[in-house]
């Protein structure tokens, strides 16, 4: 900020550039903080339309703490999805990124392989949904995390596998050779060498991955039951037939970016550096 | 794998490397057409020619990290065709360094013994011995992105040598540093091969490195060995035109014309002297040779030849010049006044006149 102050050729366009700048940050934010606001009306309020309001906590103590509330569950459900799938969606792309770009394969099976990762990519996942909740069930795994997190992490390699397949790219070929040459079989290469490497590509296609799979809603609603429900599908399920319970909803929204506002302040500088740099120099 | 230094030292293990009609085809494509060479135990040999002739692929054939379409490789006594680098006993120097980044230059250097589970002892004196000789004790807890350029090179080096290899391989180590640095790193090496004795086989493209380091010069072109000789051998007898024109700074003047009368008479115009004339040329088309360092100037009896450029250094004078239209580049000890237009007489040393068969581009074998 100070530096684009410094570069200013008057102030009056200092001015208009903030004013363009405030303008985009409200429009990002205010439907955030108006979620999270609603969160602390009552019902009525938020019906009415009032402007000004005395902020209540029972939306939040009973989305949390009710007896007949599940959100901590939900919460449960989606960190362990979220997790596992994301560690096995970057970990499969990852070696699938080193064996196309490493394993000296003919160039058309690379580019057919990439081109088909990007048209899968394209269907809709609700398209999908039908047909996995039916495998699912006959192989048992409906209602199963695994089979959430399988989805998932299906729904997200394509995207993993780009983004990994230029962070690995991007590793001098020499330093491969070189490790070789010290006497680094391919699995001490990949854990020792090329990993520490990529680290900051690797984190930032985790955090990527990880919420889709947080907000991912159509498979989860397929796939799971009241047990094994995600945030979404809780969030959900606030919209019933007779009433739309709008303030839990919104309350249960506001908990659900906690994760994500951690994760992308922990993790920002390495997203922006992973997607930015290439990982490598 | 685990002997130390002192053992190795002691042993009598010969690391003679031996290259057998050793050939590379990627694809359809034939890069190296059948090469042999024999490398002596301790050995400074360095592969030298044009980029794109084929050195790098035979170095990483050497290294095991490119695979070889025909021949044999040994190593000591051993065929090595069929080995991955890590059993051959070789150590190589990038010449884009291939440091690891996210380790720190000790790290680097002792990375190797590490996979070899050499104790965490072992490896410490043994990287602080390489350090020592590479002068990279004050450095060895940075990482390679606070080296200079020549730091770095250095760490290369010292991660070869903790390892102690019976073969050094080298891929134009120098090609990245400042001409200065290069001059510098080149009596490093050289003095450091004289220390160490291991066996060594570099590659680069610059002649004037390949003679100032090397014990002998393989010179490649397009895949195949032109000549393999001492670097003086090279220089004073020169097997073909291509070797001819790559060994020596300037290059040699290699000029177009026949052998009439015992005299050499040039295409461009311009009679040459002769010692001698071989065998059977009399009245023949050759190439007449002679290096620009082997003229005298001012020879009373001399060619007349026309000035075209002086350009002094301080200790010589490089003078190009035109004797008809053969163009003549020529270095003499003496300072060349002559300004350009102007005439000076010049004479080839005829004992260090080379003469090629136009046909064949073989050099000619004389009686002298
Ligand atoms: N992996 C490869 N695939 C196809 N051609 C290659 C490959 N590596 C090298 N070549 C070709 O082989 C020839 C020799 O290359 P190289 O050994 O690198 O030459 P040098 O090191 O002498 O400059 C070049 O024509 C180069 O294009
Ligand atoms: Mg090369």
């Amino acid at each position: 900020m100070s530096r684009a102050l410094a570069l200013k050729p008057g102030t009056g366009t200092a001015l208009v550039r903030h004013i363009i700048l405030f303008i985009v940050a409200a429009i990002t934010l205010v439907p955030v903080i108006w979620v999270a606001a609603a969160g602390f009306r009552t019902q009525i309020s938020l019906l009415i339309g009032e402007f000004l309001f005395t902020p209540v906590m029972t939306n939040f103590t009973e989305v949390l703490f009710s007896k007949t509330s599940d959100f901590l569950l939900n919460y449960r459900n989606s960190l362990i999805v979220g997790i596992a799938s994301t560690i096995l969606c970057v970990g499969t792309a990852t070696l699938a990124a080193w064996s196309l770009n490493r394993m000296d394969w003919p160039k058309w099976v690379v580019h057919v392989f990439l081109a088909w990762a990007l048209v899968f990519h394209m269907i809709p996942s609700i398209a999908l949904a039908g047909a996995w909740f039916g495998m699912m069930r006959t192989i048992g795994l409906d209602n199963s995390f695994l089979g959430l997190i399988l989805a998932h992490a299906v729904l997200n390699l394509p995207m993993a596998l780009w983004l990994m397949a230029v962070f690995v790219r991007d590793v001098p070929v020499e330093l491969v050779e070189a490790a070789r040459i010290d006497g680094a079989g391919t699995p001490t290469i990949l854990g020792q060498v090329v990993l520490p490497i990529i680290a900051p590509g690797l984190a930032a296609t985790s955090v990527l991955t990880f919420l889709f799979s947080w907000n991912e809603f159509a498979v989860a609603l397929t796939l799971t039951m009241k047990q094994t429900a995600t945030v979404p599908v809780a969030i959900a399920k606030f919209a019933q037939d007779y009433e739309i319970q709008y303030t839990q909803m919104a309350a249960s929204a506001a908990l659900s970016i906690l994760p994500a506002l951690v994760l992308l302040l922990v993790a920002q500088r390495f997203i922006v550096k992973g997607l930015t740099n290439g990982a490598v120099k | 794998m685990r002997r130390t230094v002192e053992q190795f030292r002691g042993s009598t293990a010969m690391a003679q490397v031996t290259i057998r009609n050793v050939k590379k085809s990627f694809g359809a494509v034939d890069v190296i057409h059948g090469v042999s060479i024999d490398i002596k135990d301790g050995e400074f040999v360095i592969l030298v020619g044009p980029s794109g002739c084929g050195k790098s692929t035979l170095l990483r054939m050497i290294a095991g990290l490119e695979q070889i379409s025909a021949g044999d490789i040994e190593i000591g006594s051993r065929v090595v065709n069929d080995l991955p680098p890590k059993e051959r006993d070789i150590a190589m120097v990038f010449q884009n360094y291939a440091l690891y980044p996210h380790m720190t230059v000790a790290d680097n250097m002792g990375f190797s013994l590490k996979l070899a589970r050499v104790s965490k002892d072992e490896i410490k004196t043994r990287v602080a011995r390489a350090a020592e000789i590479l002068g990279l004790q004050p450095l060895l807890e940075r990482y390679p992105r606070q080296l200079s350029g020549g730091q770095r090179q250095r760490v290369a080096m010292g991660r070869a040598i903790v390892r102690d290899p019976q073969v050094f391989l080298f891929d134009e180590p120098l090609s990245n540093l400042d001409a200065k640095l290069r001059v510098a790193m080149r009596t490093e090496i050289k003095e450091l091969h004289q220390r160490l004795k291991t066996t060594t086989i570099y590659v680069t493209h610059d002649q004037i490195e390949a003679m100032t380091m090397a014990d002998k010069i393989v010179v490649m072109r397009d895949g195949v060995v032109e000549q393999v000789g001492a670097p003086l051998d090279l220089y004073d007898r020169p097997e073909n035109l291509f070797v001819a024109g790559f060994i020596g700074s300037p290059s040699m003047n290699l000029i177009k014309g026949k052998i009439e009368g015992g005299k050499f008479q040039a295409d461009g115009g311009g009679v040459f002297p002769l010692a001698s004339v071989p065998a059977g040329y009399e009245g023949k088309r050759v190439i007449y040779g002679t290096r620009p360092e082997h003229f005298v100037f001012g020879a009373p009896d001399g060619i007349e030849a026309k000035v075209v450029v002086v350009e002094p250094t301080g200790s010589e004078s490089m003078v190009l010049s035109r004797v008809g239209t053969t163009e003549l580049t020529t270095v003499f000890r003496e300072r060349v006044m002559a300004r350009p237009g102007e005439t000076i007489r010049i004479s080839p040393d005829t004992r260090l006149v080379h003469l090629f068969d136009e046909a064949s581009g073989k050099r000619i074998v004389s009686a002298h």
